[in-house]
């Protein structure tokens, strides 16, 4: 059991497909997770189930990586004393889920944006790079640096889950990349795809952080390291704080400028 | 007796336990303490060992009822006690805290208290003293339990 739960769970799927409906019986999706390379150990221990769920998943992955045998079944040993029955992030991580609303505000008006593209135009072609300039400012310089720099900085960086989210923000910088190149040989379809294709990776990432990665760093982080990266986060903060309400206002008048309009055409 | 309908921070209870062996003298636990004094009104936002600090703001109470609070809570933290039902001149309080954050520049300020209603008054002053201050600073509240179980811990 022990060689399993060191081996990364795309490998297990792959050999025991099974293995992927046990999971998403717990909420744990790491099917569709386009990376896979994380450790079935870690991903128990990441989405900290209730210890009789742990018992009973670790249970059931036994009987089907090791059938007819008797298995040590072992706990992922963390502390439950704060039991962690609902997400009630830390100061620090409720500054990056409030980036992460203002981004998916964002990504929900991609449809929109890409629906009556226009590469032609001077002012068509100022729409694209306007959203381009928001993913790669607010999104990547802003936000992803936070995570990168300062926050993933608390924890070991060879953790799976981290590299996870490294390969995630690297995918959405290609496609960012992919934008721009389709723009330059006034490719609207590839425009399109490639932004569409951004959103879908970070609706998943977000979530991904929202609901596993910011807990499972909120239960491990100690009170000095959530102090710490307040204040850093505060002093980026402060950097970004004109750039910071303008991108608010570029969120806020494409909302007025799609889901206005759309709100016309309903009535 | 029928139902206590009393405050609840004053109902009488015995607890039944056991003496454990960690219980007993032979297990010397060194003392965590790096401070004199503790009380909230005798403490000065100036100390030195306020400065950019973890700071444990805990009721009279929760060093008592918890078995480990020298270990597990108060630990490389500076200290100030306080007891929201009885003490007097709680508007200094506020003030005082509101100096830790913005004068001492403390890192965090963890409020442990007991589970007994009356005890959540420690919390209220803390997040009065938040709201006042022109710096923000996470402060976490932590509630134990008579027996000195954490019940809940959340960042406000
Ligand atoms: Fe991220
Ligand atoms: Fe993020």
């Amino acid at each position: 059991m022990e060689r399993f739960l060191q081996s990364p769970i795309k490998d297990l799927i792959g050999r025991f497909p099974a293995l992927g409906t046990i999971l998403e019986d717990y909420a744990i999706g790491c099917v569709p997770c386009s990376v896979g390379t994380c450790l079935l150990r870690d991903i128990v221990e990441i989405h900290n189930l209730s210890p009789g769920d742990e018992e009973e998943l670790m249970g059931r992955i036994a009987a089907v990586v090791a059938p007819g045998q008797a298995v040590a079944i072992p706990r992922s040993g963390r502390d439950r004393a704060a039991g962690a029955s609902k997400v009630s992030y830390s100061p620090p991580m409720k500054m990056l889920v409030e980036e992460h609303r203002r981004i998916l505000r964002f990504v929900a008006l991609i449809p929109a944006l890409t629906a009556g593209l226009d590469v032609e135009s001077g002012e068509g072609r100022e729409r694209i790079l306007d959203a381009v300039d928001f993913i790669r400012s607010y999104a990547d310089r802003f936000h992803h640096a936070k995570e990168e720099d300062l926050l993933f900085a608390c924890f070991d960086e060879g953790l799976e889950i981290l590299q996870v989210m490294l390969e995630d923000h690297r995918r959405g910088r290609v496609c960012v990349q992919g934008v721009l190149d389709a723009l330059g040989r006034r490719d609207a379809g590839e425009v399109s795809r490639n932004f569409s294709e951004y959103g879908e990776i970070l609706t998943e990432h977000i979530r991904k952080e929202d609901e596993i990665l910011y807990p499972w760093m909120d239960r491990n982080l100690t009170t000095r390291q959530v102090g710490e990266l307040f204040a850093r986060f505060g002093a980026v903060d402060e950097t970004f704080l004109e750039a910071g309400q303008r991108y608010e206002a570029f969120v806020a008048g494409l909302e007025a400028r799609y889901l206005d309009a759309k709100a016309e055409v309903v009535r | 007796m029928s139902e206590f309908c009393g405050c609840p921070g004053s109902r009488m209870l015995e607890f039944q336990q056991e003496d454990t062996p960690e219980g007993g003298a032979e297990v010397r636990i060194a003392s965590q303490l790096r401070q004199w004094p503790i009380q909230l009104h005798l403490v000065s936002p100036e100390a030195p060992y306020f400065q950019g600090a973890d700071v444990l703001l805990a009721a009279d109470c929760a060093a008592f009822a918890m078995g480990n609070f020298h270990n597990e809570h108060l630990k490389g933290k500076g200290l100030a006690i306080a007891c929201p039902k009885l003490d007097g001149g709680q508007e200094a309080y506020v003030a005082k805290i509101k100096a830790l954050f913005e004068k001492a520049r403390i890192n965090t300020l963890t409020v442990l208290i007991m589970q007994v209603p009356c005890c959540h008054g420690l919390v209220a002053l803390a997040t009065e003293a938040l709201r006042g201050s022109s710096r923000k600073v996470p402060v976490r509240c932590m509630v134990a339990s008579l027996k000195g179980e954490v019940l809940q811990e959340d960042w406000l």
